[in-house]
């Protein structure tokens, strides 16, 4: 992994010394943060930043390690083939039935190629099958492993029981690096990520342009994967970034053709697959993506262990479908989307058991409605022609 | 005309995991209910849940979409797993049914786990007291903890005996009971069980020599495999499952403030895969090998259950490196495909015989 990442990472510094972009400037601030969780001296935590406030761990100095955002990298660095690392998971006897993201992230760890963490941290929504991973994996390094757990409602008493664990977690982070929380440090984290919510929200207004000025793909990817910088001036920077980048395009109208325009959810594959070529030839773009959406309001930085335990329990994966649904519908209203594709893979049980509903909201809507089943990362159970069969059908709709 | 249905005794709530609190139904004058699959092939739910959902949940989808549940009220559902916050979902859209309601149980058990589930649990109480029209007590409360202490004091000693050489009573018959215990009316079962429980002579076909088998995993609420262990000559002398040993360990502590006595039982019981701790229940597994003089252990699960995916492979490592003999076994909620599950049954009863001969 050390080695991938270091090249990834000079490769993506010398294309930003010929021409900045906020893209490569993400990726290659990811990859540099994950490298420096194989420094020794650093201490690391072991996090999933797409479901924990990472205002907090941006108050303390602690270097955070996203397993599966970092093991989902790795496919792409041993040439698409991540059933590679995945066999050393199933040998282990971990089932084909479980997530590749997961088998990935403890195949990895079997090879050896993970860093040290210093603490386990992982939320329990989304899925069973991260919080499991996070546990097993802090097991093997003998180290501790702290569950974020959140309810499915927002009351006061849910309030109260999450910033309660966030004050726990605090306290466990001040034992390992030995310094007692600074709540300006805390507070000045929140203010960034207040401002970084609002140019992301400018970066989402900008994609309901038409033709769509950016990537629906990338957009997904930093909807995920950019929640590691939450709290950091970077992750202002790099919206700041979009927003000209996009601008200029606007203004230039050197923009992707556009017959027609798809909201996707919930997530891209990370494997090589032929789904967006297809569609980049169809000129279909993907302009929103559910995981761009801003779901959660401002942060109450007067009082910021509340503020953060109310961003979390805002999680639209929290609760009853319907909210999702209700998201989605919007979504696709503000964003005037032809259709909708809903990426299906295997393993994805919370996911998949909101399909139909989904789709049933859809047809009321009269959206036209694709699920498209494939695996997130293993080369295994993904079928191009399967796929490519599925996807003429769905653009078949379009052009009726 | 409330809509509930009426022929019944008392009006049956049905749950479906062990953390739901009988005292609370119980208090509010309703029946607690544990639900089981009630078809034999899924058919209608497939086309609501994918095909990697769990088989129980699928079952019961199908068994609500074709209304097998018309003698209940309604059903308290909990978020278990992701699979069980699905159901809920599809069942508030697609199944008719007067009432369903969603329990929160935290993945913790500290002291502010319990505090927030003791709120939950008043949520539960208020919403029964308001959709059934009922007064939930204090003192109902502290009867229906009477009343369930008993049940689980009882149930107890039955596994208790299973200790002895040979165990005086069958897996299946053990697991039949409890089956009833929570699916009967309480009054009606407390002498059943109390009657079993004299009963002193092990049946004829359990023999002394027969192999110990310790069940483990989630659901298991058919009969199946307990028989197809006994019918290769070995004996399930305890399972620790969501309807066995687990589930009845425990009691509420009386006379204290009766949610919260409540919430501290439920989320302090032996615990389930759904909460971290495997090395705890790692440590339960090995206590209760050596309680229960166990020469195998069964772990026995529902397919496309993520929990016990990821902590099967991790119990089996720790335990194959005291060489012990442990045997994974999915299984499609109703045992479709038992003729194959009996061969691997037979080939790790027989690998055990060998070992104690």
């Amino acid at each position: 992994m050390k080695n991938s990442f270091q090249n990834i990472q000079a490769f993506l510094e010398k294309r930003l010394e010929k021409r900045p972009s906020g893209w490569d400037m993400f990726s290659k601030e990811m990859v540099s943060t994950f490298l420096r969780a194989f420094d020794e001296s650093s201490k690391v935590v072991w996090v999933s930043c797409y479901t924990f406030p990472m205002e907090l761990l941006r108050a303390f100095d602690v270097i955070p390690f996203d397993f599966e955002i970092a093991c989902n990298i790795l496919p792409t660095a041993v040439g698409g083939n991540g059933s590679s690392i995945m066999i050393s998971a199933e040998k282990e006897g971990y089932s084909r039935d479980i997530c590749s993201f997961y088998r990935l992230a403890l195949g990895a760890h079997s090879q050896g190629i993970l860093p040290k963490g210093d603490l386990f941290l992982t939320s329990s929504n989304y899925c069973n099958g991260k919080s499991k991973t996070n546990e097993i994996l802090a097991s093997y390094q003998g180290k501790e492993s702290v569950l974020f757990d959140l309810p499915n409602e927002i009351s006061k008493s849910s309030i109260k029981y999450v910033s309660s664990q966030l004050q726990e977690i605090s306290n466990k982070l001040e034992n390992l690096t030995g310094e007692k929380l600074d709540p300006d440090r805390l507070r000045e984290a929140i203010r960034w990520s207040n401002r970084a919510r609002s140019s992301y929200q400018e970066v989402n207004q900008l994609m309901k342009t038409k033709p769509c000025p950016w990537d629906g793909y990338k957009a997904c990817l930093l909807g995920i994967s950019g929640c590691l910088f939450w709290g950091s001036p970077l992750r202002d920077k790099i919206n700041q970034m979009l927003i000209s980048e996009m601008k200029e395009r606007i203004q230039s109208g050197k923009l992707f053709p556009e017959n027609y325009r798809i909201l996707w959810f919930p997530w891209v594959p990370v494997q090589q697959t032929n789904i967006f070529t297809m569609l980049k030839e169809n000129k279909i773009n993907v302009v929103m993506v559910e995981a761009a959406r801003v779901y959660w309001s401002e942060i109450d930085e007067s009082d910021p262990f509340e503020g953060l335990a109310l961003k979390a329990l805002q999680d639209p994966h929290l609760g009853k479908a319907d909210k999702r649904l209700k998201a989605i519908l919007e979504l696709t209203k503000e964003h005037e989307v032809d259709g909708v594709i809903h990426f299906s893979t295997p393993a994805c049980r919370h996911e998949n058991g909101s399909t139909r509903l989904i789709r049933d909201a859809m047809r009321n809507e009269g959206i036209a409605f694709l699920n498209l089943d494939g695996d997130m990362t293993d080369e295994r159970s993904y079928f191009p022609e399967q796929t490519m069969a599925k996807l003429s059908s769905f653009l078949e709709i379009f052009r009726k | 005309m409330n809509g509930f249905n009426n022929n019944f005794r008392k009006k049956r709530i049905g749950w479906l995991c062990s953390y739901v609190p009988a005292e609370i139904v119980i208090a509010a004058g309703l029946e607690p209910v544990r639900i089981q699959g009630q078809v034999e092939m899924v058919k209608e739910a497939d086309s609501y849940m994918s095909l990697n959902n769990c088989p129980y949940l699928k079952n019961i989808l199908d068994s609500g979409l074709q209304n097998k549940f018309k003698n209940l009220e309604g059903i308290v559902f909990t978020n278990s797993c992701d699979g069980m916050r699905r159901l809920y979902d599809i069942w508030t859209h697609h199944v008719q049914m007067p009432f369903s309601h969603m329990l929160e149980i935290p993945k913790k058990k500290d002291g502010n786990a319990i505090r927030y589930f003791s709120e939950q649990l008043h949520g539960l109480k208020t919403t029964l007291e308001k959709v059934f029209e009922v007064n939930i007590s204090d003192d109902k409360l502290e009867k229906a903890i009477g009343l369930m202490n008993e049940h689980r004091k009882i149930i107890i000693k039955l596994f208790e005996r299973q200790k002895e050489s040979p165990p005086p009573y069958k897996g299946s018959e053990l697991l039949a009971l409890c089956l009833e215990e929570m699916t009967r009316p309480k009054d009606e079962t407390t002498e059943k069980i109390k009657n079993v429980l004299e009963r002193v002579e092990p049946p004829k076909s359990l023999k002394d020599k027969s192999p110990r088998i310790l069940v483990m995993g989630n659901v298991i609420d058919k009969l199946n495999l307990f028989q197809m262990v006994e019918a290769v000559g070995a004996s399930v002398v305890a399972f620790d499952t969501c309807l066995g040993l687990r589930h009845y360990s425990g009691a509420v502590e009386e006379g204290q403030d009766p949610i919260e006595s409540i919430a501290r039982r439920y989320l302090l019981k032996p615990s389930c895969a759904r909460v971290p701790g495997f090395n705890e229940r790692i440590e339960r597994v090995e206590q209760l090998i050596q309680d229960y003089s166990v020469d195998g252990i069964i772990y026995s699960t529902g397919k496309f259950c993520d929990y016990a995916m990821f902590e099967a492979p991790v119990v089996e490592r720790r335990l194959q490196n005291r060489q012990f003999p442990f045997l994974i076994l999915e299984n499609d909620y109703i045992w479709g495909d038992e003729g194959r599950v009996r061969t691997r049954i037979e080939a790790f009863v027989e690998m055990i015989k060998g070992d104690l001969n």
